[in-house]
This record gives structure tokens, C-alpha cells and sequence, in this order.
């Protein structure tokens, strides 16, 4: 078991490497003079000719590549070209503030959702179930940005119950989170759903129910905590998604957060903090998926650790 | 969510690299899961599977729902009342009417022809990026599957630093590279589709690649070619399948959120995210403008995902036994 | 077997209720809370946020907004143009222009207590104009050649040539004037956003991404500003910009949407305020490649597009058709437009100038950079298809645009390109010279049409250096007739600037230059 967790956590390291080379190259392949970007309409040649050199834009692009790789081994993210400041404090300021956003709608998303997939399992086909899976199939198709707009209309505008935007109080965090929890809400109803039927057919239920034992101990000791097994799974990934997905909802309610950054850092080409957002996303991506396995593993004893050769 | 997840029900022990399959198809916010790869398909049951998928209320509800989706862009031309690119700025901004059914935009076009042809556009959008995210994603599954060795490690290693960006953020990066406009979108939906597909098929290769029918074609003296294509991949098709729908759907929703972000079509075409995104400017004034369009997305979304569902039950031959 | 599901059906109703109870106090609770808080606090929603608050590496208007409550300049622009003393109390010029000698004024602190003189200016402007610190708005200084304390509180700048607008560039809001302490250490890359200044207010916090706090300068050398806190928030989006003010959440608001200000306005509790800006918005031709180095043609195109019908329906009214290249305010303005709406005129122009059935033409325009741009561009289209005229829409994202109609002009691939151009010094120099001087052609300058008049390149250098006021008046005015009937651009219109505020504030300086200045404000008891 050790092992296999440190030939995973050995595996990132090309993975991180590999995110690296094709940030750095393909951030160089949006058209658009950074130094033009930097500088602004009304900048004169001169100056534009100084930011390239200050940035050491003016370099070749492996040499840029060995700078770029050097810092990083010296866990150095270099400065945003926008704001001056270095790429480190940029995300350090902003990163808490999307993992806030993004664990709040998770517990919400599993709160909800594995509630309600697990009535719907036991109450199959009735009014609940179908009200319910009615509203995750709408939670999952609806435009993010557009649930916002209107959450946002509704709560913030003609009820005036909650702060349209910003950051500051849990208050704020009500609309957003929901808004972004919406989704995944849906999806682990959805599956938690789905899990409990299957596991509800399985052999050792029909026994532990022949066996006279109380319906409520069979659900709860045996089929919830098989069923779980996928929810779980979900519920890693679906962190990752959301870290990520956080770019539209953070728009549309102001939260400074990095999906955010990640955004207007393409659109002003600061290439230091896109390289060291999009680092940071892929490292956590990575981790996660890693945690996931991992847990799978402890739950499902029938997972083998062979890694690489397992088939 | 009939999968080949959920414990006790799989046909081949796991192996880790199974494991990690929900963290593909899992990658984008529809899908759920996939069968697991069983024996071909006679056309006896392909029928078997569309009378299956013609008993299952959601997915008839969702073809209907895509059948007037696809109904509306086909004969958009002879279905619209107005063209939907002339401008008409005396008549901007109006409230739905019997003469402009859905209301009009901030340069007076009829909202209604513009949703038609943004359905054209939508559907495309969501077919193009799949067939490009399958054109790519499915060889390279099948290789790697099929050959393993140091080529599957490599490009195993390609797909996760490509899994390690997030798809939204993937496409977002793309079409800046790419620039704006539908095809662009088409694109860089289709590229953030690639690994998912890739990792899809790989896991099938793999379980079809030590069934017995295989054996017995490598022992009949079959090319790996022929092996791959005339046995292994149309097993792989049930899954290929399911996930496209829900890609569809997947697509349809990044493009729209591109169009959000300004990164979408080009002016004056009526994509559905573009329509949407000018229109939340007129939220207060003429909330027409974002209502429709968003609920024209949430409806085509919804119509791909209840499909899925149901192909998804319809290929499996377990839950169709119940 | 039916209870323990009933049992079920109530935990998950249960949990869905707390959900609701959680989203509905949370809602309460806050609501009381704002109730309570004393009013000693005024917010401000804005739409970008500040790049930086070192004058060196300052290049936004949101900068500008957000750092003069705390950084000040030698000279300051009122809002008619007129220019009074701020940090310097009087000035002259020698004879021949060349050198500008500026009273210090006397008696002032920075925020952390070092005094304000001579060298201490002398400090900042040297490093303004630094080649290493390499400041974006050093080209203001561009014609500065030494900068001289020559006693305590006496300043002079030594020029190459007589440079005319000077005063004006040395009233920019990015020649702000901080403590030499707070830059002293640092490195020539480096650069603090502490905003040691001497303004009005100090900076307490800057929590990116959100807001920008600000505390009452106690020692402030002027009348000290009424209310102790100032707050700024950024909020990108438009709609959620306004819902903060609806609500309360912010007092004031810049960057009003015009479709959103009817709506505004009828609300008692609102009070709308419309201010001209500096910014015209035009759609550059290239002069160097046919068709467009026709001047029946781009004159044809000017005919063919009806402004006021822009201007009415797409911007509510809130703009003014251009009748220059340069907005009103701007000093050496006259007016020689518009040309009016004549479809029949344009086809005229364009059967003379040899295209009887029209042409087909690109036009790139940006996206959600100025007011409703792509809407204007899609309007330009129609109006322009109406007289036979085939014109494709191109977009491109800022930072590609920006690089696409930056091309000198042997690779330049654009035909029609729409932009904007803020003449923030209010002089005429900074809006014709860099945008229309046969100089200043891509790459060199912001000539991204490679409009070429010897005439006028003539006129505008002679203004450069021309002393006299009423002069050079004279010779923008020729150099502007020139340049409207050389039709270089399709003239679009000048943006107006809508902000608002609730109206219980008063005070809130709305300046032209796109500011909103708080140190007037107060809060109107009912």
C-alpha cells in the first residue's frame, strides 16, 4: 500500500513537469505582444521595447524556458508583469478564498445531494424521487453563469436578503456557493441514487433482510456504507471540477478569487501568474485524483496495487 | 447510474488503472458513468436496445425534447418570421408580441429567428466537438490500450497533464490561442473532450483485449489492425456511445460559458452563449434577452443528459434484464 | 419497513429545511447587522481594480480614481480644464519656454511624517523618469532634460525645446508625488504600493481582488475631508456593479450602463449623474491600402452611418455624435462636424470613387472594452450594408487586438479597426499628435490608420513648441478642418460617462477624466 501511494506520488513529478512545459508553451502561442498587453494603448515603442527586456521577453524562447524552470526549482513563481508583485503573493491571497468558495459548495452539493439520492432510493418512483431527480437533472443543465444572475436577482435584488457580491461575510458566501454547488448537488443525488438501488439488489442485503434485521439497520450499516464508495469518489473529483469551474461563478459575484486571476491574467498576458495559477490548479488536480485513488483503495479491499502493470 | 462503479456487479477484476476511470468520465459536470465492455451486437440487438430506450421515460422525453431542437434548426429558414441578423433600431428591446414571439434584441432583431438558428449553431457546436474530442481521443485510447508498454505509460503521462487542467480552463486557454469565433469553440470543446475519450477507450481495450473472442482472432492469425477495429472498438461502442450524448451536452454548456466570457462567436451570429451574454447587459430592462436563451440551453442540456441516461441503461444488458 | 422509510423521507426534508433555515438566517441576521453600523464610511463600486499604487508603475484609470485620494501632483485639473496649485504653489517660464521653476508648497507632510520639498519632488520625478525604473507614462516628461531643487521649496525643470503642454502633462494623475522614504531601498524593479502620499486620505488595506481601504489623513494640509472612511470595490460585472448600489451595499457607482440609467434614476433613493468624458470612439481606416486610401470612400463610409441613431438608441442618449477628433473639453477643439446621415450622398461618393455596387470591407472591433462595442460595430454593419456595402465582422480578444492593428504598415491586414483614444491631459497635442502624425505610424507611435498630410504634420509640430495659447488654438483649429476632411476615421462618437449615487451623498466630485473624488463628500442627514 505504500508503495503503490509513493510510486503515485512519484508519478506527479513528470505530471507536474509535463503541465509545466505545456503552460509555458502554449501561453506563448496566444497571439498578442505581452509587453503590448503590459503596457497599453497609449504606451510609446520605447517603453514597450524596456517592459519586453524587464521580463526578458526579448529572450529567446528556450532561454526563457530554462529562467521560467530554474525559478521553479528554486520555488520561485517570478513576478506578475500586471501588478509587479510576485506571483506567490498574488495566488497566496486569492487561492484561500476560492478553496472557501469551493468547500462550502461541496459540503452544500453533499449535504443535499446524498440526502436527497438517498430518499429517492428508498422511496423510488414516489413524489419525492421524482421532484428530486427533476431538480438534479436541472441543476446539472443549467448555465452556471446564468443560475447566478438569476440567484443573484432574486436574493439579492427583489428580496434583499443577501449581499449581491463580494467577500467579507459568510453572508456572501450563501449565493455563490450555492450557485456552484448547484451542479454537483445534482450529480451526487444522481449517484448516490443510482448506488443505493444497485447496492439495494445485492445478495448480502436480500440476506441481511431475510435475516429479519431492521430495515433502517440494513440501510444505514450495510448497503449506505457500499454505496457510498462511488459518492465519495465523486466527491473528490467533483472538488477539483469546482476549484477550476469557479472562473464564471466568481465573475458574476465578484469573489476575488483565483479562477478569477487565472482569467484576467490571460487577458492582460501576464504570463507569471497564468504559468503559476495553472500550476497550482494541476498540482491540486493531480493530488486530489491521488487522494481518491487512495481512499477508493481503503474502501473497496478488492483493488489491487500492482500500478503500471496491474493488467 | 447502472455502472460498472458500483462494486459486485463488474464482470473482470479491477485493477487500479479501472480505478481511475470516474476520474475521466467524471471530468465534466454531466456525465456519470459507462458499461462495461461486453460481447458485439447483432442487429437483433441494437432493436433489443432501441425498444429498451423507447420504454424509458426520461429518454423519450429527451429525444423528444432534441427532436424539436433539431426540427427548429433544420427548417429554421422556413420557421422564422424575421432574418435574424437585420437590424431594426427603431424596434429594439421590445417584450415579447404576436409579432415578435420572444421580444427583440438591443438592435431590434426578433429574438425568436435568432434562437432558431443559435439551435443550428448549439447542435453543431455540441456534434462537431464530439466528433473531433472521438476522432482524436478514441485511436489514441485504442493504441495505448492495445499496445501497453512504454507507450502506454507515455501517453498515459500526456493524458493526465492534459486531466490536470480543468476542462473549462483548457477550452478558455485554447480559444485564446485559436481566437474567437464558432469554429474555434468547436475546437477547443472538442480538444478538452480528447483525454476523456482517450482514457474511455483505453480502460475498454484493455478489458476487451483479454476476452477470449480476441484470443481466438490473434490465434486465427488476424492483424493487429483488424483485431482492433473489427473486434475490439465495436465493443467499446456502448460506451463511446453514452459518453458522447453527455458530451454533447458538455459542450454545449462550455461554449455557452466561453460566449460569457466574451471568448464565443463572432457578432452579429446567434449563438445561444452570445445571445445570452449581450443580453445580461438588459437583465433589468428586458430580461427576455438572458430568459430565453438560458432556458433554450438548459432545456437542450437537459434533452442530451436524459438520452444518455437512458442509452446508458438501454446498452446495459444488466439493467435491461431487470 | 414503510415507517423506517417514512423516517428517511423526514431526515432528508429535514436536512433540506436546515438548508433553507441556514441560506434564510444568514439573510436576517446580516440584515439587522447593517442596520446597526454607524455611518463614518463612504463605499465606491468601480469596475477594474488598480494595477498598482506606485506612481511609476500606475497605467489605468481606476489607478488614477482610487490613488490620487492618497497620492497628489504638483498641479491639478479642475474639472472645466482650468489648472490650479496642488503640491506647487506657483510657477513661471523663462523667455524662450525652456525652464519651469515651481514654488514647493510649504508646510506639508507625507503620511509617514517626512516633509514635503524640493528634493523630495526632485526624487519622485527622477524616478519617474528613470529608463531602469521604466515608468509607462515616462514619455509625459519625455521633453524634461533636468530636474533641479534649487532651494528648499524651489523646483525647475530644464527642457530641450519648449515643449507646450507641459503643465498639463505635469497635472497627470500618475505624476504623483510620494515619500522618497517609502522608495529609497528600493531596487529599480522594484515597487511599493504603500502610497505614501500626502493626500486626503491614507491607505490602511488593500485586499486584492476586492477592495481598497482608506483612512482619514489627520494632518491633511488642506480642509480635511468630512468623512473618516473610504472604501472602493472592484466589481467587474456590470449588473452586479448596480445591485451593489441598489442595495446599499456601495454609496456610489462609476460606469453606469446607459440602458440602466432611466431605470436607476426613477428610483427616489438614487440620484444618476451624467459627466462628459475625454474619450471619442472612432473606427480607423487604413489610408495606405485600397480602397480605404480613397478619400471619397472613407468620406462615403462617414455619410453612410447614422450617428445619432447610435447615439439615441444603442447608447440611450448617453453620448455626443463627434464633431472632432478630439471631444470638447480638450483644448484646440473646434467644432466641424458631424457628417450628417446621407445614404444617398455615400452611394453618390462611392459610384465616383469607382465602386458603383459597393464593396466588400472587414471591420475589427473590440469586445466588452468600450461601451457596447460590439453592439455599435454590429449597428455600423447594418447601417453600412444598407448602402450596398459588404462588411464581415471580426473580433479579436484586447491583448490580440491591440498586436493585430499594432502591424507597421507593409504588414498591416486590417482594413477598418475601432478604438478609442482619452485625451487625459486635455490638450490637443496628446490627441491629434500620437494618433495622427505621420511620425508616429505603427510602430512608432499610435497612428494605427497610417493617415499621412504633410499639411498637418506641419501644423503640429509648429504647436508643440508654440508658447502662445491663443496660437496654438489657431493652428489645431487648421490642423483639425484638415483632418475632418481627410476623413481618416469613421467619427463615431464621444462616450459620456454616467456614475451614480444614492442621495442621501453629497460632495462626490465626478470629474471628467473619469475620476470619482471623495474628499468633498459628505453624508445628508434626513
Amino acid at each position: 500500500m505504500y508503495q503503490y501511494i509513493a510510486r503515485r506520488l512519484l508519478l506527479t513529478v513528470p505530471v507536474i513537469f509535463g503541465v509545466a512545459i505545456l503552460v509555458f508553451s502554449i501561453i506563448r502561442l496566444i497571439p498578442g505582444d505581452p509587453a503590448r498587453a503590459i503596457a497599453g494603448v497609449q504606451a510609446s515603442p520605447e517603453f514597450i521595447q524596456q517592459v519586453r527586456a524587464r521580463y526578458r521577453l526579448d529572450e529567446p524562447l528556450p532561454v526563457q524556458f530554462g529562467i521560467f524552470l530554474g525559478d521553479l526549482a528554486r520555488g520561485e513563481l517570478g513576478r506578475s508583469t500586471f501588478s509587479r508583485r510576485p506571483v506567490a503573493t498574488e495566488i497566496g491571497e486569492r487561492f484561500p478564498r476560492t478553496f472557501l468558495l469551493a468547500m462550502t459548495a461541496l459540503v452544500i452539493a453533499t449535504i443535499v445531494g446524498v440526502s436527497a439520492g438517498i430518499v429517492s432510493a428508498t422511496r423510488r418512483n414516489s413524489m419525492f424521487d421524482n421532484v428530486s431527480m427533476l431538480f438534479a437533472l436541472v441543476g446539472v443543465a443549467a448555465p452556471v453563469f446564468w443560475m447566478a444572475l438569476m440567484l443573484q436577482l432574486l436574493f439579492a435584488v427583489n428580496m434583499r436578503i443577501l449581499p449581491a457580491t463580494g467577500i467579507g461575510t459568510w453572508r456572501h458566501l450563501v449565493l455563490p456557493s450555492i450557485t456552484l454547488g448547484m451542479a454537483s448537488a445534482g450529480l451526487m443525488a444522481r449517484i448516490t441514487r443510482s448506488s443505493m438501488l444497485e447496492v439495494l439488489r445485492q445478495d448480502f442485503i436480500t440476506t441481511a433482510r431475510a435475516k429479519g434485521l431492521n430495515e433502517r439497520f440494513v440501510i444505514y450499516k450495510h448497503a449506505l456504507k457500499n454505496a457510498l464508495i462511488p459518492v465519495v469518489t465523486v466527491m473528490g473529483l467533483q472538488f477539483g471540477i469546482l476549484l477550476g469551474g469557479a472562473v464564471l461563478t466568481e465573475t458574476v459575484f465578484a469573489w476575488p478569487g483565483i479562477g478569477r486571476l487565472l482569467v484576467d491574467s490571460i487577458l492582460r498576458r501576464d504570463y507569471p501568474v497564468v504559468q503559476g495559477t495553472v500550476m497550482l490548479m494541476a498540482f491540486l488536480f493531480v493530488i486530489i485524483n491521488l487522494v481518491v485513488d487512495i481512499t477508493y483503495a481503503f474502501l473497496d479491499p478488492r483493488i489491487h496495487y500492482q500500478g503500471e502493470a496491474g493488467e | 447510474m447502472e455502472t460498472n462503479e458500483i462494486p459486485g456487479t463488474g464482470t473482470q477484476s479491477r485493477g487500479y488503472e479501472e480505478a481511475e476511470i470516474p476520474a475521466v468520465d467524471l471530468e465534466d459536470d454531466v456525465s456519470t458513468g459507462t458499461v462495461a465492455p461486453r460481447r458485439r451486437r447483432g442487429v437483433s440487438e441494437w432493436h433489443q436496445v432501441g425498444k429498451h430506450l423507447l420504454r424509458n421515460r426520461g429518454a423519450v422525453i429527451g429525444l423528444l425534447i432534441i427532436g424539436i431542437f433539431v426540427i427548429g434548426a433544420v427548417f429554421a429558414p422556413v420557421l422564422t418570421t424575421h432574418n435574424p441578423i437585420q437590424n431594426n433600431l427603431t424596434m429594439r428591446l421590445q417584450s415579447p408580441s404576436t409579432t415578435h414571439w420572444l421580444g427583440t434584441d438591443a438592435l431590434g432583431r426578433d429574438l425568436y429567428s435568432r434562437m432558431l438558428y443559435g439551435s443550428r449553431i448549439s447542435l453543431n457546436i455540441g456534434l462537431i466537438s464530439v466528433v473531433i474530442g472521438v476522432a482524436v481521443g478514441v485511436p489514441i485510447g485504442a493504441i495505448s490500450g492495445f499496445y501497453g508498454g512504454k507507450l502506454d505509460i507515455f501517453t498515459q503521462r500526456i493524458i493526465d497533464i492534459m486531466i490536470a487542467f480543468p476542462g473549462i480552463l483548457l477550452a478558455i486557454i485554447v480559444v485564446t490561442v485559436l481566437g474567437v469565433g464558432v469554429q474555434n469553440v468547436m475546437i477547443a470543446t472538442g480538444i478538452a473532450s480528447v483525454p476523456i475519450y482517450a482514457r474511455l477507450v483505453r480502460g475498454s481495450v484493455l478489458a476487451a483485449k483479454e476476452q477470449s473472442y480476441v484470443e481466438a482472432a490473434r490465434a486465427a492469425g488476424l492483424g493487429d489492425a483488424s483485431i482492433v477495429f473489427r473486434h475490439i472498438l465495436p465493443n467499446c461502442l456502448a460506451p463511446i456511445i453514452v459518453q458522447s450524448t453527455f458530451q454533447i451536452a458538455t459542450s454545449i454548456l462550455w461554449a455557452a460559458g466561453l460566449g460569457f466570457l466574451g471568448l464565443g462567436a463572432q457578432a452579429p451570429m446567434p449563438e445561444w452563449g452570445a445571445i445570452l451574454s449581450d443580453g445580461r447587459a438588459y437583465i433589468r430592462t428586458a430580461h427576455h434577452l438572458t430568459t430565453y436563451p438560458g432556458l433554450a440551453i438548459l432545456f437542450m442540456v437537459l434533452g442530451f443528459n436524459l438520452l444518455g441516461d437512458g442509452l446508458r441503461d438501454a446498452l446495459d444488458p444488466r439493467s435491461r434484464g431487470n | 419497513m414503510r415507517t423506517t422509510m417514512h423516517m428517511h423521507g423526514r431526515l432528508a426534508t429535514l436536512a433540506l429545511v436546515l438548508v433553507f433555515v441556514f441560506v434564510g438566517m444568514a439573510a436576517f441576521a446580516g440584515g439587522a447587522q447593517e442596520a446597526a453600523v454607524e455611518r463614518d464610511t463612504i463605499t465606491i463600486a468601480i469596475g477594474a481594480e488598480p494595477e498598482a499604487l506606485d506612481p511609476v508603475n500606475m497605467t489605468s484609470a481606476p489607478a488614477a480614481t482610487v490613488g490620487e485620494h492618497a497620492i497628489q501632483r504638483l498641479i491639478y485639473m479642475e474639472e472645466d480644464g482650468s489648472l490650479t496649485p496642488m503640491l506647487a504653489t506657483e510657477w513661471e517660464s523663462s523667455a524662450d519656454g525652456t525652464e519651469w521653476t515651481f514654488q514647493i508648497r510649504q508646510g506639508v507632510q507625507f503620511h509617514d511624517g517626512e516633509p514635503l520639498n524640493a528634493e523630495a519632488v526632485k526624487a519622485n520625478l527622477d524616478r519617474f523618469v528613470d529608463p531602469e525604473v521604466g515608468a509607462a507614462y515616462a514619455f509625459l516628461l519625455g521633453s524634461v532634460e533636468e530636474i533641479e531643487a534649487v532651494s528648499e521649496y524651489e523646483l525647475r525643470l530644464h527642457l530641450a525645446e519648449p515643449f507646450a503642454p507641459i503643465l498639463s502633462h505635469l497635472s497627470h494623475s500618475f505624476i504623483g508625488i510620494i515619500s522618497p522614504a517609502s522608495f529609497a531601498d528600493l531596487g529599480p524593479d522594484d515597487t511599493t504600493d504603500a502610497a505614501v502620499g500626502t493626500g486626503p486620505y491614507e491607505l490602511v488595506e488593500w485586499s486584492r481582488g476586492d477592495s481598497i481601504t482608506m483612512v482619514r489623513n489627520e494632518d491633511y494640509w488642506g480642509p480635511a475631508p468630512e468623512i473618516p472612511h473610504l472604501v472602493f470595490r472592484f466589481i467587474p460585472e456590470d449588473s452586479a456593479r448596480m445591485v451593489a448600489l441598489e442595495t446599499g451595499e456601495a454609496d456610489a457607482v462609476m460606469r453606469v450602463p446607459p440602458q440602466d440609467a432611466d431605470r436607476l434614476d426613477a428610483d427616489p433613493e438614487i440620484d444618476v449623474v451624467y459627466q462628459t468624458s475625454v474619450r471619442t470612439i472612432y473606427i480607423g481606416f487604413n489610408s495606405q491600402s485600397e480602397p480605404f486610401d480613397d478619400p471619397l470612400v472613407r468620406k462615403a463610409f462617414n455619410y453612410a452611418v447614422d450617428k445619432d441613431a447610435i447615439v439615441d438608441a444603442i447608447l440611450d442618449g448617453n453620448a455626443f455624435v463627434a464633431d472632432a477628433p478630439v471631444v470638447p473639453a480638450v483644448f484646440g477643439h473646434t467644432s466641424v462636424g458631424p457628417y450628417e446621415y446621407d445614404p444617398d450622398r455615400a452611394r453618390e461618393l462611392l459610384a465616383e470613387a469607382g465602386y458603383p455596387d459597393g464593396l466588400s470591407a472587414t471591420l475589427h472591433h473590440p469586445t466588452g472594452r468600450y461601451l457596447l462595442d460590439s453592439t455599435i460595430a454590429e449597428a455600423v454593419q447594418g447601417m453600412l450594408t444598407e448602402v450596398g456595402l459588404d462588411i464581415t465582422l471580426e473580433t479579436r480578444e484586447w491583448g490580440a487586438y491591440l498586436d493585430f492593428t499594432g502591424q507597421p504598415v507593409d504588414q498591416a491586414e486590417y482594413q477598418m479597426f475601432m478604438l478609442g483614444w482619452g485625451t487625459v491631459t486635455l490638450d490637443s497635442d496628446y490627441g491629434l499628435y500620437a494618433l495622427l502624425h505621420t511620425r508616429q505610424w505603427n510602430p512608432a507611435g499610435n497612428n494605427r490608420g497610417f493617415y499621412s498630410n504633410e499639411r498637418v504634420d506641419d501644423i503640429l509640430d509648429r504647436a508643440r513648441v508654440e508658447t502662445d495659447p491663443s496660437v496654438r488654438e489657431e493652428l489645431y483649429a487648421e490642423a483639425i478642418e484638415l483632418i475632418w476632411d481627410d476623413a481618416p476615421w469613421l467619427y463615431l462618437h464621444n462616450e459620456g460617462q454616467i456614475n451614480a449615487q444614492r442621495a442621501d451623498v453629497g460632495g462626490l466630485i465626478h470629474h471628467p477624466l473619469e475620476n470619482v473624488s471623495a474628499w468633498e463628500a459628505f453624508f445628508i442627514d434626513d
